[in-house]
């Protein structure tokens, strides 16, 4: 029956460069009625780019696309919310001073006659929005402003203000989702796998994530991105991980080797009986110099806001920082870094970079090592350190004086990542969400990184994207619930918890 | 090495031409602002040659000095992302002050007026209060402060009056010293945000304030050391003033900067959002915001007319000079 439809979108030979640079080349494809499809390949395979195009923001040089059967060109992004196509950026898009409904009225058309006058119809906008939310399960409400949400509260309303679209006459919406899992956590992305399966009964999907053991459980389809070109497109059943993992990258998947359990010596950073008012309350833990702490809970959990309390970018209520032994007085930002303490924030572009600023000078921010003598920069010296630490992190492009902004977002990390590695004495690593967005490649370098810094002594606090993460890297995990204590597992001393278990202790 | 990053070499040496190309187009504005001013100049002389006289040259330079010297002062404060409404009545409350105590305490009034200007610059930035709302208001206390103490009175410099009126009386090559030493401070700032830790930290915290705290940017100490350099500068620019005019008031030449201070940092390319400042450009936008005058005159453009082409010219010259490399947003 679905066949008697023509296809929901059609894209015949499309490409679009920039400069030399094939981004998409010759790209056709099709994607049916009630279809789910994923999309992945590594950062710079020129997804970005595809789903630019079909959401109006890029137009391709050449080549054709079809919205159910009809040719379309889009000249902005209004046109093709108008033609169906709903986008959940990878870069949240939201109006963070807004309230949620009116977030979601931006892309709806529908006007009361109150409106058509001129005039904000308030009754309207929070029922509309109050009925997306609801069509995805969510319960928030319409009236909370943008800005007061979690990270997370926020990609759930970016998912409610792309399904709210109306589909029209008899045209299927499609609801493209760029990694909308990168920034969840375990619950709420079995929330949003099931939220995909009911929107094929009115949407077609294309689904982007780095994910693969995502893709092969919720999509019909997979297509793999490589250098601009389609590489695989293949319905799931035909696919192996395996197989999806080399058309990516074209070569092996080499699994990380655990390593061996971390030597026992004295804490080097303990938390005891932290609380923070609204936040979280009597957390305690200690982490050793070579040891790898996972703080995993679910939104709201208060991992987040307890790194930061760590690291003295926000205030502690009650309870006591240890460092080397010693409680700290009068914490800050400046006395952490001092005493060798680094945090990388989850979000990078707003709080972990300077992104105008050229690779070489973000490095040289904090800790500048040799670049420096006293209060001078020493240009030659500093670009020596940077350019040790491009090779190292094999960051791409290769050119240690651009700006950070023109870097894709795994090479950005690294830089960010170089920035604290750099430290002369770097005691405890902090590191929230650190592969956030990053593809398979740059995330097994960072992990490296991560690992060697062990080894030579850091300590390490880290909170996951994914329960897998914390299993595969860390000696201990500490699960939190509601900003409380849940459960701890010593990972390298007793058997390690299935994924089961710790969504369990999280929720 | 993998594969792996046998591929994500091979796609560095596709993505390095854009790379240059986009960072050639970020760096247009290095040569913009001394490129306008030679237009300008150029015009100028087409039109009318007098105009570049030894003297008129003489002319242009000693008004651009004073107007350099504020605008490296807001240069370095927009670098941060503040902005200093204030730095003008500062200036003039100084060289009311120097005029004032010159002819009793000599050079060491000087250095005494130097600090005080500073130490107000230094206050401005402790009160944790937006900068453009505080600066508005200490520009009225300021401005009252320099009536009050010249009692509306202008005052003319008396004995020692050589230590301030050799930087307007000595020339090097037509150009008085005045403006030398403006062009020493732009070049001596240059070089502190290019070569010191502190210049980069200001840099940082313009283009993002947030990750520079993250980062251990001492934020708040670099902000009161922005401002008490405007301080510092807008004292020094009261010497220049002082130099050429030989008298202080409320009303004198001093009194009308404020403007002109932020037009010159803006022309040389500086972002009113932070984080872009290159003080070698502040040189030319000086300069071409001192000879705009002559060059409307040049023009012959009738007297009426003469602010609303001001005007206009300035906008121009903004738009030409602004770096638009750092996204769509234009503040």
């Amino acid at each position: 029956m679905t066949d008697m439809h023509p296809p929901v979108l059609r894209l015949s030979h499309i490409c679009r460069s920039f400069g030399p640079v094939k981004a998409v080349n010759d790209v056709s494809l099709e994607i049916r009625r009630g279809e789910v499809v994923g999309l992945i390949g590594e950062n710079g395979a020129g997804k970005s780019t595809l789903l630019k195009i079909l959401a109006g923001i890029e137009r391709p040089d050449s080549g054709e696309m079809q919205l159910n059967g009809c040719p379309v060109q889009f000249r902005g992004p209004r046109d093709a919310l108008r033609a169906g196509v709903g986008v959940v950026h990878q870069e949240q898009s939201l109006f963070t001073n807004l309230t949620i409904a009116e977030n979601i009225d931006q892309h709806s058309s529908a006007r009361s006659g109150l409106e058509r006058a001129g005039l904000q119809d308030w009754g309207r906008i929070n029922r509309e929005a109050a009925r997306a939310l609801a069509k995805i399960g969510v319960r928030l409400s319409p009236t909370t402003r943008v800005g007061d949400l979690s990270f997370i509260d926020r990609q759930m309303v970016e998912i409610a203000r792309a399904v709210c679209i109306d589909p029209g006459q008899g045209a299927t919406p499609l609801v493209i989702l760029d990694e909308p899992t990168a920034v969840l956590e375990a619950a709420e992305t079995q929330i949003l796998e099931r939220e995909i399966r009911k929107l094929r009964d009115f949407a077609s999907v294309i689904f982007v994530s780095h994910r693969l053991d995502e893709i092969m459980r919720i999509c019909d389809r997979v297509i793999v991105m490589r250098s601009g070109r389609l590489a695989t497109n293949k319905p799931i059943s035909d696919v192996t991980k395996d197989d999806l993992f080399r058309a990516m990258v074209d070569g092996d998947h080499q699994p990380v080797v655990r390593r061996s359990s971390p030597a026992t010596r004295t804490p080097v950073l303990e938390a005891r009986g932290l609380s923070r008012g609204g936040a979280f309350s009597e957390i305690s833990f200690s982490v050793r110099p070579g040891q790898i702490l996972a703080l995993v809970g679910s939104n709201g959990s208060g991992c987040e806001a307890l790194m930061r309390c760590v690291y003295g970018a926000e205030a502690v209520d009650g309870g006591q920082i240890l460092v080397d032994g010693r409680a700290v007085r009068r914490w800050s930002i400046r006395k952490a870094i001092a005493a060798g303490l680094a945090y990388v924030p989850a979000e990078r572009k707003t709080e972990g970079m300077i992104a105008g600023l050229a690779a070489t000078r973000n490095i040289a921010l904090t800790h500048p090592g040799e670049g420096a003598a006293g209060p001078f920069l020493r240009p030659g010296r500093m670009a020596r350190v940077a350019q040790g630490w491009f090779d190292r992190l094999e960051v791409r492009p290769n050119d240690i004086h651009a700006p950070l902004i023109q870097f894709s977002g795994g090479n950005q990390q690294k830089v960010v990542l170089a920035k604290w590695l750099n430290a002369p004495a770097l005691k405890v690593l902090l590191l929230d969400h650190p592969l956030r967005g990053l593809d398979v490649g740059a995330g097994a370098i960072v992990n490296r990184q991560i690992r060697a810094a062990c080894a030579a002594g850091a300590a390490v606090v880290l909170i996951p994207d994914t329960i897998e993460e914390a299993l595969e890297l860390a000696d201990d995990i500490l699960v939190l619930r509601d900003g409380r204590h849940s459960a701890c597992h010593d990972l390298a001393g007793g058997g390690a918890p299935s994924i089961q278990e710790i969504v369990a202790e999280m929720v | 090495m993998t594969d792996h990053s046998e591929i994500l070499m091979n796609r560095t040496t596709l993505a390095k031409p854009l790379g240059g190309r986009l960072s050639r187009l970020a760096s247009g504005h290095v040569i913009a602002p001394p490129l306008v001013f030679a237009v300008m100049l150029g015009a100028v002389w087409l039109l009318n040659p007098n105009y570049l006289s030894p003297f008129g040259i003489s002319i242009v330079a000693a008004t651009a000095a004073p107007i350099l010297l504020l605008a490296l002062g807001q240069a370095t404060v927009l670098n941060v992302g503040s902005i200093d409404l204030s730095n003008a009545a500062t200036s003039l409350l100084g060289t009311i002050l120097l005029a004032m105590i010159l002819p009793g305490y000599g050079f060491w009034g000087i250095l005494a007026i130097l600090a005080l200007v500073t130490v107000i610059g230094a206050i401005v930035a402790y009160a944790q209060v937006p900068s453009f709302a505080l600066t508005l208001g200490t520009l009225g206390v300021l401005q009252t402060a320099a009536l009050v103490t010249s009692d509306s009175q202008t005052i003319y410099l008396g004995a020692n009056r050589e230590l301030v009126s050799t930087l307007y009386t000595t020339n090097v090559g037509f150009v008085p010293l005045s403006f030398w030493l403006a062009v020493a401070v732009a070049l001596v700032f240059w070089a502190a945000l290019q070569f010191t830790r502190a210049g980069q930290s200001m840099t940082a915290m313009g283009k993002n304030e947030t990750a520079a705290i993250l980062s251990g940017v001492p934020v708040r100490g670099l902000r009161i050391a922005a401002f008490a350099v405007s301080g510092f500068l807008g004292g020094v620019a009261g010497l220049a003033i002082l130099a050429q005019a030989g008298s202080a008031s409320a009303s004198g030449i001093g009194s009308a900067l404020l403007l002109p201070g932020i037009a010159a940092a803006l022309v040389g390319g500086a972002s009113i959002s932070g984080g872009q400042t290159n003080p070698l450009n502040v040189i030319f936008g000086a300069l071409t915001v001192a000879f705009v005058p002559m060059a409307i005159q040049a023009l012959g453009v009738g007297a009426q007319s003469q602010s609303l082409v001001y005007g206009l010219f300035i906008i121009l010259v903004v738009a030409l000079t602004t770096t638009r490399s750092r996204g769509i947003v234009i503040k």
